[in-house]
């Protein structure tokens, strides 16, 4: 009996050493600890987490790009509203350059920065889609591609397209 | 019966005294790298990850300082004893998922990443420490040498 008794006063003792620790952690770090259970910080990553396709936009050939956009990614064209209406790639919103900061407001209460982008412009001798790219990464799109070929190599290649007169 | 075993009994409890002050001090410097290894073994939600940041190192320090102390050796050791088994069966659980993280043990984003078979075994060698420290404080007390208390 003696010896149970000692075990529940060790055990006791435990306890209420546990209590302690955890009660002056946790009035040193109340302010913190009540804003990760309000949701009020941002989420630690586990590792530096950014890839060099959340960072940078990776350029992507015709087949990258045809594969992308059939598994779900979101065409954007980069070019002007009045080419963009003379032809593009199915799905496509257009995103002109130009006006971009307004666009991008538009494209964000519609599209999760989650999803999959493919940005082109007019082709390889035009860099809009690039610094597009850019300016989404910069508003949160993870995952942005630059599809350099453009429309040109996408109707060249005989891939459907919407809009306009062909 | 009294001659290797004070020496032996006090240097058990100052190095696990040594282990667990340092432990829980590297990681309260900084809360939030502290939550983000918790987060990295995916075990915990978001909230309890920060929860156990702020609670765990000063469990920590406390048992530590008893030892140090040489008070209350006893429920120390049980919480030393508990935290270990549970940090334990964390390491196993990455073992299990194949997850290749740093273990976590000491001060966060310093030095090479632990693995945790390295950080498994060192446990299982502080354990050794805590049974053997619970061992020879019974002699002493038997004995007549030992601390008064705990």
């Amino acid at each position: 009996m003696k010896a149970l008794s000692e075990l529940r006063r060790i055990l006791l003792e435990a306890s209420v050493l546990v209590a302690c620790g955890v009660l002056i952690g946790l009035s040193l770090h109340h302010e913190r600890v009540l804003d990760a259970f309000a949701g009020r910080l941002l989420p630690q990553p586990a590792a530096p987490a950014t890839t060099a396709v959340e960072r940078f936009p990776l350029p992507v050939l015709l087949d990258e790009a045809r594969d992308l956009l059939a598994a779900g990614a979101l065409p954007v064209d980069a070019r002007t509203p009045e080419t963009f209406a003379a032809g593009h790639l199915p799905g496509a919103v257009s995103v002109p350059l130009a006006e971009a900061e307004a666009a991008i407001d538009r494209l964000l209460q519609s599209t999760p920065r989650a999803l999959p982008l493919v940005v082109y412009c007019g082709g390889y001798g035009c860099t809009d889609s690039f610094d597009l790219a850019l300016l989404l990464i910069e508003r949160g799109y993870r995952d942005v591609r630059v599809f350099e070929g453009g429309f040109p190599a996408w109707r060249a290649a005989g891939l459907a397209v919407a809009g306009g007169e062909l | 019966m009294t001659g290797w075993h004070p020496p032996l009994f006090h240097l058990c409890r100052l190095l696990l005294a040594a282990v667990f002050l340092y432990a829980g001090w590297s990681k309260s410097v900084d809360l939030d790298a502290f939550a983000g290894q918790i987060a990295a073994y995916q075990v915990l939600p978001y909230a309890g990850n920060y929860l156990v940041a702020a609670t765990l190192p000063t469990v920590e320090l406390l048992a530590g300082l008893l030892l140090l102390f040489n008070l209350r050796i006893r429920p120390a050791l049980v919480v030393i004893g508990g935290l270990l088994l549970v940090f334990m069966a964390a390491l196993v659980s990455l073992l299990w998922r194949g997850l290749e993280i740093d273990c976590g043990c000491f001060a966060p984003g310093t030095g090479e990443p632990v693995s945790a078979w390295l950080a498994l075994w060192r446990d299982v060698g502080l354990c050794v420490l805590v049974v053997l420290c619970w061992w020879l404080r019974s002699r002493l007390v038997r004995s007549g040498t030992g601390p008064a208390s705990g």
